[in-house]
């Protein structure tokens, strides 16, 4: 240690601020369907023929609006890709270890990332047909669906 | 009673009794009082005090903790939401003396006033779609008239012609009718949406039913329930809310890592550039302004002249915790003594010196007993008044 | 005439901006930015196919949200683009313009679309510019951007009837302005004759500055296109030059509040240098509109005599004497300003756009009354720093020397 690193500490402190998140018409319609009615809505852009989830109001490639081109998704899907998240965070959703997984629903073209439970993180393999599991209450956030599970 | 908005003055205040929250006036003993200017005016009290509220109409505003000053007309409009009180209260159309703070805090008070929803329903939109609701597969072989005479605001006398399967309605009342229903409209649009009860009506003689009861009894079956038509719903706008908060460590580095030990023995501790002669404090490892390390360390203060007194009306969230900070409180730049002429030191100033202290006024640290280096090792400056 | 050398001429050709306002629950954040975008393509009349890059930026911790420019893709049109974020406090709107005019200046990029936003009824304003400030001092003191200190540096100059007369005065116009302004988020209708009222009975912030001093928090995005003089000439009838651009940092200046000897402020350092190498002598003469970015009325009044290197008391009889109104002889901020409209990572942005409005001649109703052929814009941010640019209509200036 040099003599000027004596004088080096290091301070705890904590980032606090307060905010919130508007969802819009479009992310809205999105989570209601998810809470009040346990259905999973896409978009479709007509000129590319994505169809995209979490619905967006532009086709990020063909820059074409197609936020009112709502199509109905399946509620389950396949595992395109996963971790196991080991660690522990209190930012963290889970408790490790869990699984994180890519998850194509059947009528999407892309897949989103949420939680894979009832399944041993060591058997999870891609390709395996997982179904969603909705939240019983209110959350309207994409936790509304509360987690994926393997199909029996 | 002069209205706006289809709503008088009194209607907000003789209903603010039951808007009340308990929920939302914890820990809140006020006084808020209103003078409402214009027609359908006056002067109000609302006193909230352990969990409870009493509005009274009055003379004597005096004792208030806050008042809101305002027209008829902008205090309506806002409190059912058609004007935007920021706007009004930003123009100069409201105005409030006294404590700010629990005009804010009223909004969680008191649930908005709402305007009494009127009934979409009319007694001439059921009879519209009567002949619709005919169900003839329930009415064969009848050759009858069923009379309506419904009185009040909005009734009418109706006669619906039953015969050979078909339905047909007249306005008036015919003397041959098997049975006439007399009610009120009031009371016929209930009972036709299912809040009222036949029976109630009947037994409390709300509704009259003359000639045969027994068509009277068969009438749920020849027509079809009514539906109301559905109002047009809002599209429910999700919004999440959320309070960070992330733990971080910060490095002090050894300039002001020494600045922290110098606190701590309760010295304050400034450096000064080689070159220049600048010294600053807290000490920030180089002078800006000749881009050269600033290693040495010189005690200055603790006391000092104060050069800007900033007092702080506006409550902003303490970033540590995301709490909103307690209003009014000061902020001081002191030029510490022994520092030179341009480096002023940053600190908070003793609240009960807030009310007569001024730029050239000469303070000085109060210590914290519990030093760990940091800003809090001073508690504040405050006034040397000896 | 004297120039400052640029590697290739640069042209504002498409401006959109979203309506402003305090709060837009219908959109989300990329959903508010593609309205801007889509109107600014329109104005240029080219397609996101055209544009070669973008530049992205908005206040950091204001949403609360971490790399917005990448997901923000959807909304921008940066699928497979080159995409700058940029972030640096209250000049952001006019650094992400500086950028622009640098790359494309350079030969880089040939058109390039600036997009600045905030989505402020998010976040917490005053609790995220609080959060900058070093943590281990300034930070657990600080109250965001709100200081009475220029209030009282104004008051004890002028004293504090003329000073407080002159803010409010400047307050009441540019309100007037913003009720021009259909984009504006917030026009009071207010009137001259509530100075008195307005001095005395609007809430205290801090100090001298009051809440209707102050501006606003609003939501809101701007986009602007870029492109070099080649590209300009062809896709626009009326391209709007960049003539100059600078910006001047200091270090932050916490440590000198109450001070104001011998401190030359980052506005005129910057007006000095811009002015000087550019052989501009008369400014007030010379620009015919001046779009500042000014957080308050107080900042507003001061700053006037910074940007136009005014002695004395000049800055105050401007204001007194109308000048800075719309049909004034130098028009400040007929757009109603950062005053009326202040989404604060556009903000800046705002303050070049409406300036080429007025050079277009396309600003509306609050199109001032002659010909613009030389617009001054300013951004701000930070304890004290600047960009300050300079529009032309005419290539005229070339003919150097």
């Amino acid at each position: 240690m040099t003599e000027e690193n004596k004088h080096c500490y290091i301070k705890e402190g904590k980032l606090a601020l307060p905010y919130q998140y508007f969802a819009g018409r479009i992310g809205s319609k999105f989570l209601v369907s998810l809470r009040d009615k346990k259905k999973i809505l896409g978009v479709k852009c007509e000129k590319c023929g994505k169809v995209f989830i979490p619905p967006r109001k532009t086709c990020e490639r063909c820059f074409e609006d197609i936020s009112e081109k709502w199509v109905e998704l399946s509620n389950e899907g396949e595992v395109t890709n996963f971790t196991v998240v080991r660690t522990d965070d209190k930012h963290h959703p889970r408790k490790a270890p869990y699984v994180l997984a890519m998850i194509k629903l059947g009528g999407a073209d892309t897949p989103i990332a949420h939680i894979l439970d009832g399944v041993d993180p060591d058997s999870v393999k891609i390709g395996m047909k997982v179904k969603a599991v909705f939240a019983d209450k209110a959350v309207n956030t994409m936790l509304q669906i509360d987690r994926f599970e393997p199909v029996k | 009673m002069a209205k706006y908005f289809d709503v008088s003055v009194e209607d907000i205040f003789n209903t603010m009794e039951a808007r009340f929250r308990v929920e939302g006036a914890k820990g809140v003993n006020a006084v808020l009082a209103y003078d409402i200017s214009g027609d359908g005016g006056g002067k109000w009290l609302v006193e909230v005090r352990d969990d409870s509220v009493k509005v009274a109409k009055t003379d004597d505003l005096s004792g208030f903790s806050v008042k809101t000053s305002a027209d008829a007309e902008t205090f309506v409009g806002v409190n059912i939401g058609k004007i935007d009180g920021t706007q009004a209260f930003m123009s100069g159309k409201i105005k409030i003396e006294g404590d700010m703070a629990l005009v804010a805090a009223s909004a969680k008070m008191f649930t908005r006033y709402s305007l009494p929803k009127k009934s979409a329903v009319t007694v001439q939109g059921i009879f519209d779609t009567l002949v619709a609701r005919f169900q003839p597969q329930n009415a064969a072989g009848l050759d009858i008239s069923v009379g309506y005479d419904i009185t009040g605001d909005g009734g009418g006398q109706w006669t619906a012609v039953l015969k050979d399967g078909k339905c047909a309605l007249e306005t008036g009342l015919r003397d041959n009718c098997a049975v006439v229903n007399s009610v009120k409209a009031k009371d016929y649009i209930d009972l036709i949406l299912g809040k009222l009860d036949p029976m109630v009506a009947m037994g409390s003689g709300r509704l009259k039913l003359k000639g045969d009861m027994n068509v009277a009894m068969q009438l749920p079956k020849i027509f079809a329930k009514f539906e109301p038509p559905k109002e047009e719903e809002e599209q429910e706008l999700i919004v999440i809310k959320r309070n960070i908060s992330v733990d971080m460590k910060y490095s002090t580095g050894p300039v002001m890592g020494k600045f922290f030990e110098g606190l701590i023995e309760k010295k304050i501790l400034a450096n000064k550039c080689p070159k220049c002669g600048r010294m600053q404090v807290p000490p920030r490892e180089v002078c800006a302004e000749c881009r050269c390390w600033a290693g040495d360390m010189i005690e200055v203060g603790p006391s000092g002249t104060i050069t800007l007194i900033e007092i702080i009306y506006y409550s902003s969230p303490d970033p540590l915790t995301g709490e909103t900070r307690e209003t009014p409180y000061a902020q001081v730049h002191i030029l510490l003594d022994g520092i030179g002429k341009e480096e002023t030191f940053w600190h908070l100033l003793k609240n009960e010196d807030l009310a007569d202290t001024k730029k050239g006024d000469r303070v000085r640290p109060v210590w914290s007993d519990n030093r760990v280096g940091s800003v809090h090792d001073i508690i504040h400056f405050e006034r040397i008044r000896d | 005439m004297k120039k400052h050398k640029k590697n290739r001429n640069v042209a504002i050709v498409g401006i959109g901006q979203t309506h402003h306002s305090s709060h837009r629950e219908d959109v989300n954040q990329p959903e508010m930015i593609h309205e801007a975008v889509e109107l600014a393509l329109k104005d240029a009349g080219i397609g996101i196919e055209d544009v070669d890059a973008l530049v992205h930026g908005n206040m950091e911790l204001f949403e609360m949200v971490h790399q917005p420019d990448l997901w923000h893709v959807i909304g921008t049109g940066g699928y497979g683009k080159a995409c700058y974020r940029v972030t640096t406090g209250g000049t952001t709107g006019a650094t992400i313009v500086g950028v622009g005019d640098n790359i494309v200046a350079s030969g880089l990029h040939d058109i390039v679309m600036i997009i600045g936003f905030e989505k402020q009824q998010e976040g917490h304003t005053t609790g995220g510019i609080t959060n900058m400030a070093d943590p281990l001092w300034a930070r657990n003191l600080q109250t965001g951007a709100l200081t009475g200190a220029t209030a009282e540096k104004t008051i004890n100059e002028f004293g504090a009837d003329r000073a407080k007369r002159a803010a409010m005065r400047l307050r009441v116009t540019l309100d007037k302005h913003a009720s021009l302004n259909p984009h504006a988020h917030r026009n009071f209708g207010l009137d001259y004759d509530q100075i008195d009222d307005l001095m005395v009975n609007s809430p205290q912030l801090v100090g001298e500055l009051r809440l209707i001093h102050m501006c606003s928090q609003s939501d809101g995005a701007v986009a602007i296109i870029l492109a070099c003089e080649e590209k300009a000439k062809k896709i626009s009838k009326k391209p709007v030059w960049i003539r100059d651009h600078v910006t001047v940092h200091r270090e932050e200046t916490f440590n000198m509040f109450g001070i104001n000897e011998n401190q030359e402020v980052t506005h005129h350092n910057a007006a000095r240098k811009l002015f000087g190498r550019n052989g501009i002598t008369n400014p007030r003469e010379y620009f015919d509109v001046f779009e500042m970015y000014d957080p308050s009325s107080w900042w507003g009044l001061d700053w006037l005599r910074e940007f136009l290197q005014l002695e004395g008391d000049e800055h105050l009889k401007m204001v007194e004497n109308d000048e800075v109104s719309i049909n004034g002889s130098f028009p400040l901020n007929p757009s109603g300003g950062v005053i009326s409209t202040n989404p604060i990572g556009a903000t800046a942005a705002l303050r070049v756009a409406e300036a080429a409005l007025q050079v277009r001649g396309d600003a509306g109703a609050h199109q001032i009354p002659r010909e613009v052929k030389h617009a001054l814009a300013s951004g701000f941010g930070g304890t004290f720093w600047t960009v300050l640019f300079m529009l032309e209509k005419d290539l005229d200036w070339q003919e150097a020397e």
